[in-house]
């Protein structure tokens, strides 16, 4: 492959790896270092890929190692978390002004829910042992086939198959327990309640209605549902959507108030 | 005699070993008890020893697990909470582990041994085993008292049969 066609390449899969590496490490900085580091170690190694796989698979087995590099001795997020950020968050009048301002400034400042479902589900996936939420994200976000996914984390279909199970076993469990769009039951209101602080004037219901997983809330299994939430979550370029700018300085605000809240732990 | 000795040692080794059908057989003794249960699963051998070897996830697959804390490693103890009786906590030691092939815990009263037989290549399944021995000097004194485990083997046999082979089928 000569520079031209490698550069190609990589220009058409960097969205998709620059979303996984984010989703991975939930830190812009840390997104952004890895991403090129992806590209360079990539580009310099360029003769030593034979074609095996796709150059996608290929780009993606590095940066995977690199994120498990930078992630694996840093502590996994509780289930919880979007719990602690609200409270954090409540606390800080700050970044609510923050917040605000990009929502009055930016092209890509609006909220909508589906935005925040996707945020979410970063969140929650942070909970997985890390093994988990890489084959998670990999299959479930990114389309990788159990084959590929093997290949790139260096394991056994079988493993893939048992780290897939697992992962989404518990996702689905905790969105099940916790989100109030597919339970009434659920404890975790926030996309609704956000909604009514960055758009008062739209009516949450009819907002929802256009989200299918919280139309079919009732009629669909937990796994039907989750199916249609990573839908949601592959639709979305968070870096590049219509509310790309509020919710990265929300991840942002996560991932400083978890790292902070596992050191103090 | 010879012979005889031989036959008695085979017979016998027959009358421990349990067919692969998931259902538990005991043999009490005056001094051991000894409880088995084997199944065939239609699963990789790394899935079933994943499954086995996975404290934190057995509660939620596993419906004769209460609780379970610690690592399940060589030389790590285990605290097991069994629906044998849920106000006891066992701790256990995992003496040995074989990969994907035997693993062993135990305890100052016995030990239960998990092997995983593949028969993948001739018939596409692995046989499952596990068997607890109970035993000692003592054992006559206190033998009344531990319930009996068949029918939780049988839960756990039928439990991890289900999930191997859920898992097994995936996605592709």
């Amino acid at each position: 492959m000569n520079e031209q066609s490698f550069n190609e390449a990589y220009e058409n899969c960097r969205p998709q790896l620059k979303s996984y590496i984010l989703r991975m490490t939930t830190s812009l900085p840390e997104t952004e270092d890895i991403l090129q580091e992806t590209y360079l170690k990539a580009h310099n190694n360029l003769d030593s890929f034979k074609g095996d796989s796709t150059i996608k698979t290929w780009m993606f087995t590095i940066a995977s190692n690199l994120a498990r590099d930078f992630l694996k001795d840093k502590k996994r997020w509780p289930e919880n978390a979007p719990d602690i950020f609200k409270e954090a968050a409540l606390s800080d009048q700050a970044f609510f002004g923050e917040q605000m301002q990009i929502r009055a400034t930016s092209p890509h400042g609006n909220f909508e829910m589906k935005e925040h479902i996707s945020l979410c589900f970063t969140c929650v996936s942070k909970s997985l042992p890390l093994e988990q939420q890489l084959v998670l994200l990999l299959k479930e976000v990114h389309g990788f086939k159990v084959k590929e996914i093997a290949a790139i984390i260096a394991n056994t279909e079988a493993m893939v198959k048992y780290y897939l199970h697992v992962g989404r076993t518990k996702m689905e469990d905790v969105f099940d327990h916790r989100c109030s769009l597919i339970n009434k039951k659920g404890v975790c209101h926030q996309c609704t309640e956000l909604n009514g602080i960055f758009n008062p004037k739209q009516n949450a219901q009819e907002e929802l209605v256009k989200i299918e997983m919280a139309r079919d809330a009732e009629k669909k299994d937990k796994e039907a549902l989750f199916d249609l939430r990573t839908k949601i979550v592959t639709d979305l370029d968070p870096f590049n959507s219509g509310a790309s700018d509020l919710q990265l300085h929300h991840l942002q605000h996560n991932n400083e108030v978890m790292k902070k809240y596992l050191k103090e732990k | 005699m010879k012979h005889l000795l031989i036959l008695l040692i085979m017979t016998s080794s027959f009358a421990l070993a349990a067919q692969p059908n998931g259902v538990a057989k005991t043999v009490k003794k005056t001094f051991s008890r000894e409880t088995t249960v084997a199944i065939n699963i239609k699963a990789d051998p790394a899935i079933i020893w994943a499954l086995l070897t996975n404290a934190s996830d057995f509660p939620r697959w596993n419906s004769t697990i209460v609780s379970i804390g610690g690592n399940i490693r060589l030389g790590e103890k285990i605290m097991l909470k069994s629906t044998l009786d849920e106000k006891r906590t066992f701790k256990i030691k995992v003496k040995e582990m074989d990969i994907e092939k035997r693993m062993v815990w135990g305890d100052g009263q016995g030990n239960r041994v998990f092997t995983i037989i593949n028969k993948r290549g001739s018939d596409g399944y692995c046989t499952v085993d596990m068997t607890e021995k109970m035993g000692g000097l003592m054992f006559p004194m206190y033998a009344g008292m531990i319930p009996p485990f068949d029918e939780s083997f049988e839960h756990f046999a039928r439990d991890l049969k289900n999930e191997a082979e859920i898992i097994q089928k995936g996605q592709k």
